[in-house]
């Protein structure tokens, strides 16, 4: 858009000698300027790859640890349910190491489930690492408001005391919710 | 403390791997009457069609938790004298608080085992 500020040999007066359309074509320069910048930030995104790819994949990884940690649970419990069963009489230890062995095996999931947890944790720094870039170089600001549904969630986990549980164990011991109990 | 162990006892989770811990728990305590529901909900349903001698619920279950599954029962005449026991994660201090106002017996902080549960089923129900 440079070629706007050149004045044209011969040419009547151009409005863009004019300091008011001047200002006016500089600012338009800054938007254009600002519009190419804005989509290499926007392609540095990689929003399709994050949506086709990397997004269905932490889907498909974590639902498969869910059922993973599911089936073991299951299996562990049916193995322990079955030796409380268990006769007593001859053959009860024979019974007792198959039902632990079957629960070692089924202990497995653990290193399975761990690496499918690493590639999401990996999925998530990547979000992180270009949500963080593309967020600093478009300055952008957060919307003081939030969606209808996202507001009455919040209003509900409030007012239920919906916190979930805590990072790194109970925020208050069982002794002491027993104190309060005394 | 001598404990009924021919009682009923409803519990209530969403979470059936959780249900089945202490159905298991409560089976090796000796109690043999236990039922199920999987939120406040289902709770409610089952409290009305039958006498529970103990209701030990979780708290975060959807539609209804468990801490609006203790107002209700506490609100309602028939149950309002129902031992209640809330075993759950949610172990803020204003939670374990706002759960004793409600009217709850017993508080037990997850994960538990079973001399805690055995503690607390004394503590409320032992005579």
């Amino acid at each position: 858009m440079g070629f706007l500020r050149k004045p044209i040999a011969g040419a009547p007066v151009s409005p863009v000698h004019d300091p008011m359309s001047m200002s006016v074509i500089n600012e338009l320069v800054e938007i254009a300027e600002y519009i190419t910048h804005m989509r290499e930030e926007i392609a540095a995104l990689r929003a399709n790859e994050m949506t086709r790819d990397r997004i269905p994949m932490a889907h498909e990884e974590l639902g498969n640890v869910l059922s993973a940690t599911a089936g073991a649970t299951n299996t562990i419990m049916e193995a322990a349910e079955a030796m409380l069963c268990l006769p007593d009489e001859a053959g009860y230890r024979a019974g007792v190491e198959g039902h632990i062995n079957t629960i070692f095996e089924a202990c497995a999931f653990q290193d399975i489930t761990g690496q499918r947890i690493s590639k999401v944790v990996e999925a998530l720094r990547q979000f992180e690492l270009r949500l963080a870039r593309f967020s600093n170089a478009v300055k952008a600001r957060d919307a003081a408001s939030i969606d209808p549904a996202e507001s009455q969630r919040r209003a509900r986990a409030e007012t239920l005391l919906l916190n979930g549980p805590q990072i790194g164990g109970p925020a208050t011991s069982q002794d002491d919710i027993d104190a309060l109990f005394a | 403390m001598a404990l009924d162990l021919s009682m009923p006892i409803l519990v209530v989770d969403d979470y059936q791997t959780m249900v089945r811990i202490i159905r298991n728990l409560l089976k090796q305590l000796g109690f043999e009457e236990v039922d199920d529901a999987s939120d406040g909900t289902a709770a409610l349903a089952r409290l009305k069609g039958r006498k529970y001698g103990l209701v030990i619920s979780d708290w975060n279950m959807e539609p209804m938790t468990g801490y609006e599954l203790l107002r209700h029962v506490r609100a309602d005449e028939a149950l309002r004298t129902t031992p209640f026991i809330m075993v759950t994660a949610e172990s803020k201090t204003e939670n374990v608080i706002a759960a004793k106002k409600a009217g709850v017996n017993n508080y037990i902080v997850k994960p538990f085992n079973a001399a805690t549960l055995k503690t607390k089923i004394e503590a409320v129900c032992g005579s």
